[in-house]
């Protein structure tokens, strides 16, 4: 999973010609789970090939990593002050550029994410209705306040500045804590930020469960993209519905029983290593000096950014 | 269903989290006594699955498409514990590799979508089940068990937002976190969900097991332990 990333997993998953949208509505289900498995498979190579460059965050411990990724978000998440949060925004950013990530890729992502929950879903918010407070744009006035069960609409309806605030202040949080769990997962090998879990005291057979999914996963993806290609290429015309739940399910059971097929292997290679329920994972290189000055610097920023 | 960071407050995701970790704890050793020295390849196996059953669309009325959450049918496949530590195992790579899901959520996340979805569909599969064999039956027991399940679940997340601006406002009352009172969280998370969702749930868990009850029965754990204490 090291090797550089293939051109057709850099092409836009919407681009690739075998992902032509299916003839007729009733097919793209097809699409869909074709785009989702690709998805899973493109999002691992481009983490894996993100880890393994030479950079100076990719060389930071996975245990500090891990230690300012828990530090950060939950600075991240009691901050309470849009102003603070933007000084967070500044922060982050230039880390992309370090860590020399492919940053409109991954900011498409995080503005996506943050769009949608931190500003679509809360700009309702910004109604007098939901955050009272002082009308900085109207949108409607009605002859008189209504009220109904537990319900009252106000007389003027509007934009307010407290509503605002609260918007902004959920919208930065949530670019904020995906942009930098983002950051540390693309600069950090999956396997190994897994293992630095220890520190917390996971134990090493929940560690090593989650390794294993995460290989899976990767594997049955593979699969559900070559049958459905192997699927949608059989397919044309009207089918209908209880046809279309058949194929579903069938191919459901196949993927199950693929990856049981898969998980005895595991088992027997397992035990032929040795294995006998027993889990340990090996510990990883020690830190340096550059993870040292790196967490304290961190700390004291989240320390200064709180008493602002 | 996923709850993405800066919706919920300290005071809500640190709780949630400690319940999550010490059910988990629990389910590992139930799981470890059940399936022995297998547990982990076993449990891997089950953690990629459930994540994978996300992947599958299903045509849906009006055009469009929809998958399943797919904590009912895990539970129903695999048993309500292990389906608790698969589900979680596939929310924290969804939360970690994909971005679906905050950081701060995963344990308000596994608390709804992998504790409380799969245990609350497991017993109502085994109820709407008890000592038939009817296809029928069986399809009708799995599509409430996908649909309840799914609902009470939105409607928990639901209580989860509506309690931060009673917990988690500013003297003045503006929001720090999730703006939408219980008045308003719980009518808009429960009508999709019993409209749409639900129906979707219901649907995907329905098929799956009707085939897995069709092809193979001994691979369904609901069917295996039946007349079992749990």
């Amino acid at each position: 999973m090291e090797n550089k990333i293939p051109s057709y997993l850099l092409q836009s998953v919407n681009d690739q010609p075998a992902l032509l949208k299916a003839k007729g509505a009733r097919l793209s289900f097809l699409d869909k789970t074709i785009m989702n498995s690709a998805t899973a498979v493109k999002s691992i190579y481009v983490q894996a090939e993100n880890a393994s460059k030479e950079n100076f965050i990719q060389r930071i411990n996975p245990h500090v990593k891990l230690i300012l990724l828990i530090y950060v978000v939950l600075i991240i998440s009691i901050v309470g002050h849009p102003e603070a949060q933007l000084i967070i925004t500044a922060f982050i950013f230039p880390l992309y550029i370090i860590a020399r990530l492919k940053i409109f890729e991954v900011y498409k992502k995080i503005f996506f994410l943050a769009t949608i929950f931190g500003f679509i879903v809360v700009l309702p918010a910004s109604l007098n209705i939901i955050t009272p407070g002082k009308i900085i744009f109207n949108i409607v006035t009605i002859n008189k306040p209504l009220h109904f069960w537990i319900y009252t609409i106000p007389q003027n309806i509007g934009f307010t500045e407290n509503g605002f605030k609260v918007v902004a202040l959920i919208f930065l949080r949530i670019l904020n804590s995906v942009s930098f769990a983002m950051l540390i997962v693309f600069t950090t090998s999956f396997p190994s930020f897994i293992k630095s879990f220890k520190i917390l005291g996971v134990p090493d057979t929940f560690l090593m469960i989650i390794s294993l999914a995460y290989k899976y996963i990767f594997i049955l993806s593979r699969t559900i993209e070559e049958t459905y290609f192997a699927l949608k290429s059989r397919l044309s015309g009207n089918i209908k519905n209880k046809r279309i739940r058949e194929l579903i399910s069938g191919r459901i059971f196949f993927i199950f029983k693929k990856s049981m097929i898969i998980y005895e292997s595991t088992y027997y290679a397992m035990v032929s290593r040795g294995y006998q329920g027993k889990v340990l994972l090996h510990s990883q290189k020690k830190l340096t000096a550059i993870d040292f000055v790196t967490l304290i610097i961190v700390v004291a920023l989240g320390i200064l950014i709180i008493y602002l | 269903m996923h709850i993405p960071d800066g919706y919920l407050s300290p005071q809500t995701y640190i709780p949630l989290f400690g319940v999550f970790v010490s059910v988990a704890a629990v389910a590992v050793k139930k799981v470890k006594d059940e399936v022995s020295a297998r547990n982990i390849p076993y449990l891997g196996m089950a953690a990629a699955f459930s994540f994978i059953i996300m992947m599958f669309n299903l045509p849906v009325p009006g055009g469009t498409t929809g998958h399943a959450v797919g904590s009912a049918v895990i539970a129903i496949i695999f048993g309500p514990w292990a389906a608790m530590l698969a589900v979680s195992v596939a929310l924290i790579i969804q939360a970690l590799v994909f971005g679906d899901g905050g950081i701060t959520a995963i344990g308000a996340n596994c608390f709804n979508m992998a504790i409380f979805m799969p245990f609350t569909a497991y017993y109502i599969f085994k109820l709407l089940s008890k000592n038939t064999t009817g296809k029928s039956r069986i399809s009708f027991a799995a599509f409430i068990s996908g649909y309840l399940s799914l609902v009470m679940a939105a409607i928990l997340t639901a209580v989860e937002f509506g309690i931060q601006p009673l917990i988690a406002s500013t003297p003045d009352g503006k929001a720090l976190y999730c703006p939408y009172d219980l008045s308003i969280a719980i009518p808009a998370m429960a009508i999709e969900h019993m409209l749409l969702f639900g129906i979707v749930e219901g649907i995907i868990t329905a098929i799956i097991v009707n085939y897995f009850l069709k092809t193979e029965p001994t691979l369904i754990y609901a069917f295996r332990n039946r007349g079992k204490n749990e």
